[in-house]
């Protein structure tokens, strides 16, 4: 019979997660009649992909030195160092690069089939401009331009929700471009391992050195806010209109 | 002389220009019975060959000569349920007043050997050809058929036409006709439907409700846009007594707190620090060579003219024989056309005949090579000179377009050094860049392009620190965009794969004869453009037939172009050879019915969508 001490010192080895006592324990007795004769290496990657899926408020530990300390989101504090590794889980993102309009648009394309290929409109053209034929306009990246690449390719940069296992609630921002932040690939309720990473006025500054993908989903926000989304953006719009 | 043949032309003009060509200026002018327009002229003509000397009448039709209808039981718009109309038996009859058009040709063709078609070498020409050949061999069932392959009407090549007769082209006659029974049988079912269910509201739909589905697209987007607020950094530099812009890599973003906190970042790092300096040619490269869809966007942003109106002057110069046929898809000259020769042309005009010289002692480039070739007819090309004076002011514009056009697709490109640097400020990137334009080249000649040198930069060293004078944010909001104008519609239904070259002019000249949309003048004097804003009436038959096949599968929709693209690239499939003509009107009409009964099954939400643009309108 495999102990629980094993699983968790295996966890943390290869994941750097310190898993919960009790949601470690019944994830063992749930599974452990049917499961005598697994090794723990099989075992401790059921279990974290199990921990993938779930609350990590539920599923890890709310030690000290695995929690975002309190004062990460003031506002007053030009630059903090936090120190080790810290998960957390993601409970929002955003596209900061793209208007809310345009993100609507790109929805409501998807909606109306036009993303399949083949049928595709193309709804906007530049006349006058021989795209190919001027290397020089091309690499004159005037406002004008930038707005509506960034606004068709929803390359961001993103704005992140992040929960730690305590349930305290940081903002993330993408300072850097990480494989794998994106709204199409980044599911809500996927963790994220962040590295001894910077704080700059309440917010959490994400490059490739400061975040570790771990991956997972919590199946049970995702669908919502994925089926949401496209009220909420309109919602938004709405919102700047009274101001 | 024994031997006879018969030419035919798909316009007068182009009969007597053929023959004027081809007798030298001397052949004689014969009336018919029934029309004023149509001559038969006579001469000889050594065709070489099997044909030899002959005896030649030239004469032409009004454009198609038969036009295909529905069998009499089913004219009445109220003889049977518009469904049937997918089915019910067509037939095609010669148009009465052509009646004596075709019987001149019956009787020309009893007293000849061989019949030559002279009709324009594209789709339409290759079927009235077909249509011209059916009557030929109605009065001489043994009569021989050629045609004639040509691209312009200037001397030598119709006469190097005359010499090589070729086939006519069954496929591309097939594709036509192709067309020509779905646009009836579609047209009349969805028309016939539409106008017994609203009787206040009559309206032919098909392609003109495509084209217009762009103006609509693009109103509502106007009308639904809300303007955002986003946030930027701009960093700069005072050196050497210049000012320096430095624009930020992510442009702008839509979010304060984070922009805010970015340029904190950047004034703590103090100093930026230079991570490339670029230095390279650069050149803007001449033209392509001139299509038809290039014509009318460029002709109807330039030249102040509609896309119509520019077709119609550019076939008037073609049949006076000024320059190559206007309907053409291709942009990549044939390595056979005397290019050179063409430019030589030139040399009398005032404005320009004095770049063409310099082409010729030297300049001369060969021209960039489009993807486009539609096998039938080179890029649009001035094939002679012709004075000022002797065109009226809208044939001079078209006439000088296509004249700078053709010197700019034989010129070198403009030529230029072009500085780019990049600087890292904090986390952030930034860069700047400059342009020297070294030589104008084609520019000299093509005077619509712009391009022109910026500020010279200072210098700056690869790996340099310096502490920048200034970094803000700057704030700012994004705009709507602009309302669709006649050069962007061209460009759309192209991109779309709607629409011949040929058809795009018509169909916006309808859509504005029909009120769908009333125009705006944006802007003023040589800057304004006309937009095209949709009336309320358009609106509703958009909106209503978007809903009516709402939910469908694959929700086609009639005002999208998808049904219209896939018949287009059918009938590219007919000229190929790789689909029969009944192969292709079944396969759409297949498509199309299953459009025509759930539209059927729901055209009252058509009407509630007239009913509540008609109503708000008599209200306001």
């Amino acid at each position: 019979m495999t102990s629980p001490d094993q699983i968790a010192a295996q966890i943390l080895s290869t994941k750097s997660l310190s898993v919960s006592q009790s949601w470690l324990n019944a994830f063992l007795a749930s599974s452990s009649t049917a499961q005598r004769n697994i090794p723990p290496s099989a075992v401790a990657k059921t279990a974290i992909f199990r921990l993938l899926a779930s609350d990590i408020k539920e599923s890890l530990s709310k030690h000290r030195s695995c929690v975002l300390p309190v004062n990460t989101h003031d506002p007053t504090i030009q630059e903090l160092r936090l120190q080790g590794s810290i998960p957390v889980q993601v409970l929002d993102i955003e596209d900061i690069g793209t208007s809310l309009w345009s993100q609507i648009e790109a929805i409501e394309r998807v909606e109306r089939g036009e993303a399949i290929r083949g049928r595709e409109i193309v709804r906007t053209i530049a006349i006058g401009e021989d795209a190919e034929a001027s290397e020089n306009n091309r690499a004159n990246n005037n406002p004008a331009n930038g707005a509506t690449a960034s606004g068709n390719s929803g390359y961001g940069p993103h704005r992140l929700i992040l929960e730690d296992s305590a349930g305290t609630m940081a903002v993330g921002v993408e300072m850097q471009r990480i494989d794998g932040i994106a709204l199409e690939k980044l599911a809500i309720g996927a963790k994220l391992l962040l590295r001894n990473p910077s704080v700059a006025r309440g917010m959490v500054l994400l490059t490739p050195g400061s975040v570790t993908l771990l991956g997972g989903k919590i199946e049970a926000l995702d669908k919502p806010w994925r089926e949401g989304r496209k009220a909420r953006l309109l919602e938004k719009t709405a919102g700047i209109e009274r101001e | 002389m024994a031997r006879k043949i018969l030419c035919v032309a798909e316009k007068p003009a182009i009969a007597r220009a053929v023959a004027t060509h081809l007798s030298g200026g001397a052949f004689r002018t014969n009336p018919i019975r029934g029309n004023q327009y149509v001559k038969n002229y006579e001469f000889d003509f050594n065709f070489g060959g099997a044909w030899g000397n002959c005896s030649v009448t030239m004469t032409s039709v009004v454009g198609h000569l038969t036009g295909l209808d529905f069998d009499r039981q089913y004219r009445g718009w109220e003889s049977c349920p518009p469904g049937a109309l997918f089915e019910a038996p067509v037939q095609e009859t010669v148009d009465k007043d052509k009646l004596p058009i075709a019987e001149n040709i019956r009787n020309q063709a009893k007293y000849s050997k061989a019949l030559f078609i002279w009709t324009d070498c594209d789709r339409e020409g290759e079927h009235i050809g077909s249509e011209v050949r059916n009557q030929a061999i109605a009065g001489n069932a043994r009569i021989e058929v050629k045609r004639a392959k040509f691209s312009n009407t200037e001397s030598a090549h119709v006469r190097r036409a005359a010499l090589e007769p070729v086939n006519l082209d069954e496929h591309q006659a097939s594709a036509v006709a192709a067309r020509i029974e779905l646009d009836l049988r579609i047209g009349a079912a969805f028309t016939r439907l539409q106008t017994l269910q609203l009787q206040t509201v009559v309206a032919a739909l098909k392609e003109k409700v495509i084209s217009y589905g762009f103006v609509v697209d693009r109103y509502l987007r106007v009308k639904n846009f809300k303007p955002e607020t986003f946030w930027g950094i701009k960093v700069i530099l005072s050196r050497e007594g210049k000012k320096v812009n430095f624009l930020w890599k992510r442009v702008h973003l839509f979010d304060r707190a984070v922009v805010t906190m970015m340029l904190e970042r950047c004034l703590l790092a103090k100093q930026a620090k230079v991570t490339k300096v670029n230095q390279k040619p650069t050149s803007k490269w001449r033209p392509l060579p001139l299509t038809t869809v290039d014509l009318q966007m460029m002709g109807s942003r330039f030249l102040r003219l509609d896309s119509q109106t520019i077709m119609k002057v550019a076939e008037g110069l073609y049949t006076k024989g000024f320059i190559s046929y206007p309907r053409t898809e291709t942009d990549q000259f044939d390595k056979a056309i005397d290019l050179k020769k063409l430019i030589e042309k030139q040399y009398p005009d005032n404005a320009w005949g004095q770049y063409a010289r310099e082409l010729i002692d030297g300049k001369f480039r060969a021209p960039r090579s489009g993807r486009h070739n539609d096998k039938a007819h080179p890029p649009i090309h001035p094939v002679s000179w012709v004075s000022p004076n002797q065109l009226n002011a809208n044939e001079k514009k078209v006439y000088e377009f296509v004249a700078r056009r053709f010197l700019a697709c034989c010129s070198d490109d403009a030529k230029g050094k072009s500085t780019e640097v990049e600087i890292q400020y904090g986390d952030e990137f930034f860069h700047t860049s400059g342009l020297i334009v070294l030589e104008r080249n084609y520019l000299d000649v093509y005077v619509y392009d712009k391009w022109e040198s910026s500020q010279q930069l200072p210098n700056f060293e690869q790996g340099e620190l310096f502490e920048p004078t200034e970094a803000n944010i700057f704030e700012s909001k994004t705009t709507a965009p602009n309302y669709l104008t006649e050069p962007e519609l061209i460009g759309l239904m192209d991109a779309n794969g709607i629409g011949t070259d040929a058809t795009m002019a018509e169909h916006i000249a309808k859509i504005k004869d029909r009120e769908y949309v009333a125009i705006n003048q944006r802007g003023s004097g040589r800057s304004s453009v006309q937009e095209f804003v949709p009336t309320r009436l358009g609106i509703a038959l958009v909106e209503g037939y978007d809903n009516v096949v709402d939910g469908l599968p694959n929700s086609v929709s009639l005002s999208k172009p998808f049904l219209r693209k896939e018949m287009e690239l059918s009938m590219v499939e007919i000229c190929s050879g790789t689909k029969t003509r009944q192969e292709v009107v079944q396969q759409s009409l297949d498509m199309y019915r299953e459009v025509f009964i759930h539209t059927q099954r729901r055209i009252n939400m058509l009407k509630n969508a007239c009913r509540k643009y008609l109503v708000e309108e008599t209200a306001s």
